[in-house]
């Protein structure tokens, strides 16, 4: 886990997401979380606990606000991992 | 936790010889005091603070991971904030002007908080943003509370500063004189001035409802209503004794957070423990350890939140968890389920959680927190009644016979003294007891009004000083039951939101023209509210439309986290009043009778 590349958690968060939501359309990088995963609050804490745990980082709630795509979240835990 | 730990280790003449020894080695504050208990019988906000800080009482801030972060006595505090007061006299602000903070779960926020009550001025708190993609919605919050407010001074903390920097570059001319962060403040010298006195009829703080838009509006609180409230909460609510301690997770911007679990302990000398509001929602089990652990007696939640600890806890989460202490397990700020209440205690009484602390309580912050409690340590009581006879007549039958449909209502207790609850109907008629009405209140804690917003008071306070809560309900051997909410306001997931708010944002979209826009929440089977956004649209084509769906969706969500159903619909469908008002009523009823006969997959709205 110490070298992961931005790819990498890409891919990760789309098998995650998967299996978080019952959307049965293909995530991908551009797969908007709220309008077409529709993300809710439960489900969104969930799933930060889970990006916590499994990269051993934790988010901020100041940089989600930024945050709509799969995209945009795997830049973001790159950026914090990286930082970390 | 590895200083502790370490020190532990340490030959015995070494330890507690030397003043670093004992800064090194962070440790929460005590629950037993030294200090004899008051039980809120102070005039002012800062007295309340002038005594606690003769004892070793105080507040302690937890980490995501339960370790404590930092730890603020009530000396500390008291001393701390006094020396920021000096810091703000120093910039010249007229007595009560405003002071805005974003309110993070921090030490320096409550410090900053009794810095502006000793310099003589008014601070309200602020939220921090929590929404995916909320950026732009949230910086514009903000500079709704801090244009409505005319506030003077704005500090925010590293983690929010760009937000707020960002709404003080778009501020036109406005009374801002100073911004930054609490480190910036301190670089301030400190004026020689001598501290005067708050009197009872000063405003304490400012309280903002809900309000994500243009005209958010802010609960004028006094001193006098403030320690009323206070008081209470304290002595017939609570019935606070030596030994009590309090943990908390609840957000310092909300008035149950503020009010409830940092003013109220406060003003008996409580030490409290501090969880963040985020790490709560993203491991909710950390604020039952917390009270575990350091045997905390008082601990408040929306009935959200103990959901939450519901929903995550394992059978191996309970195992370590011994909640028998906790004597006061206040429950409020949205409408209480009795299932929610009744999974909860199933799921923690094997960790030692005793049913009959649920204290569920009915309060808004337009009557400062509290309005009513049950007794102490009887537990939940409800009344069942009969659906259909609550519905076309609006009474409240009792339910007798098995069989009936029937709603379980939870009771809320009775006023607290001095505060006096009224139901009436829509011809503002009181009603005898079992029917079902407004609620309105009376009493020392109801605000002076809503900040510069004369016309919003007087919609809430009735010439002859009752408050109008938007809340319905009846009231049963004296005891209040709250019903439902009002249509204007929808509560999801413990939020307020107002069908005000999500129909501008509507309104805002070059396709949606003003008035044509209706928002309402409907129930769901699970008990769950959604927020259903009714749309009148002239897009024909089928793309178009579902671009608007989307986009109003994602708006929904960024403004109020919340997932919203979009329906369009032609033009001149949605119902309107004689004065050609829409009727959310109306248009709810509108909704509900056109998804009966559709089947969702087909029509023109989809589930966001």
């Amino acid at each position: 886990m110490s070298k992961i590349t931005q790819t990498q958690i890409t891919e990760l968060l789309c098998q995650r997401l998967a299996c978080f939501t019952d959307v049965e359309a293909e995530i991908s990088p551009e797969t908007n979380l709220i309008t077409h995963l529709a993300i809710d609050s439960v489900k969104l804490l969930n799933l930060i606990m889970e990006i916590e745990d499994q990269f051993d980082i934790s988010v901020p709630l100041n940089a989600l606000v930024d945050v709509l795509t799969v995209q945009d979240l795997a830049n973001l835990i790159y950026k914090i991992k990286l930082s970390s | 936790m590895s200083s502790i730990i370490a020190k532990l280790d340490v030959p015995p003449a070494q330890e507690g010889n030397s003043l670093s020894s004992e800064a090194s080695v962070v440790s929460a504050t005590p629950t037993i005091n030294l200090l004899s208990q008051r039980r809120a019988d102070f005039t002012t906000l800062v007295e309340s603070l002038e005594y606690a800080a003769q004892g070793e009482t105080g507040h302690n801030f937890y980490d995501a991971k339960g370790n404590l972060k930092s730890v603020l006595t009530y000396k500390d505090l008291c001393a701390n904030a006094k020396i920021i007061a000096r810091r703000l006299s120093g910039l010249g602000l007229a007595r009560n002007s405003r002071v805005a903070l974003v309110a993070d779960t921090t030490p320096e926020f409550v410090e900053l908080f009794f810095a502006c009550r000793f310099a003589g001025l008014v601070p309200f708190a602020m939220p921090v943003p929590v929404n995916l993609g909320s950026r732009a919605i949230y910086v514009q919050q903000l500079k709704g509370m801090l244009e409505g407010s005319g506030a003077s001074v704005a500090i925010a903390n590293l983690d929010f500063i760009e937000f707020l920097n960002e709404v003080v570059g778009s501020l036109g001319s406005s009374e801002l004189k100073w911004s930054g962060t609490p480190e910036q403040l301190n670089l301030l010298p400190e004026a020689d001035v001598a501290l005067s006195p708050n009197a009872p009829d000063e405003t304490a703080y400012l309280q903002f409802t809900s309000g994500s838009t243009r005209l958010p509006r802010g609960v004028v609180i006094t001193e006098r209503a403030l320690m009323t409230n206070l008081r209470g909460i304290v002595c017939n609510g609570l019935d606070v004794r030596p030994g009590d301690r309090c943990a908390s997770w609840l957000p310092f911007y909300h008035d149950m957070g503020l009010v409830g679990l940092v003013l109220a302990p406060l003003a008996a000398q409580l030490s409290v423990d501090y969880l963040a509001t985020r790490d709560f929602a993203v491991r909710p089990l950390q604020w039952l350890k917390l009270i575990s652990r350091n045997r905390c007696t008082i601990a408040f939640s929306q009935p959200f939140g103990l959901k939450l600890c519901t929903l995550r806890a394992r059978v191996s989460d309970l195992i370590d968890l011994d909640l028998s202490c906790w004597r006061a397990a206040g429950v409020g700020a949205e409408m209480i389920r009795l299932d929610t209440l009744k999974s909860f205690s199933a799921k923690f009484s094997a960790a030692g959680f005793n049913e009959d602390a649920f204290l569920p309580c009915y309060g808004l912050a337009e009557s400062t927190l509290a309005v009513s409690f049950p007794d102490i340590n009887q537990g939940v009581k409800s009344l069942r009644v009969d659906a259909k006879t609550l519905i076309e007549k609006k009474i409240a039958v009792r339910v007798q016979a098995d069989g009936r449909k029937f709603n379980e209502f939870v009771n809320c207790g009775r006023p607290l003294p001095g505060h006096e609850i009224r139901v009436v109907d829509d011809a503002d008629q009181e009603v005898p007891h079992l029917m079902v009405g407004s609620i309105l209140v009376k009493g020392g804690s109801v605000m002076n009004g809503y900040f510069n917003n004369t016309e919003e008071t007087a919609r809430a306070i009735r010439s002859d000083g009752w408050l109008d809560t938007g809340d319905i309900g009846f009231l049963f051997e004296g005891d209040l039951y709250i019903t439902g909410r009002r249509t204007d306001v929808i509560i999801v997931n413990g939020r307020n939101i107002r069908a005000q708010d999500v129909e501008e944002l509507a309104e805002q979209q070059p396709e949606v023209r003003t008035r044509e826009a209706s928002a309402f929440g409907i129930n769901n089977e699970d008990g769950s509210t959604s927020v259903v956004l009714v749309v009148e649209c002239r897009l024909a084509s089928a793309v178009d439309r579902q671009a608007l769906i989307n986009r109003l969706q994602q708006m929904v969500y960024m403004a109020f986290g919340v997932s919203c159903l979009v329906e369009l619909v032609s033009p001149h469908t949605l119902p309107r009043t004689s004065s050609g008002k829409l009727s959310r009523f109306a248009a709810r009823q509108g909704f509900l009778r056109r998804t009966n006969m559709e089947q969702p997959a087909t029509t023109s709205y989809t589930v966001g």
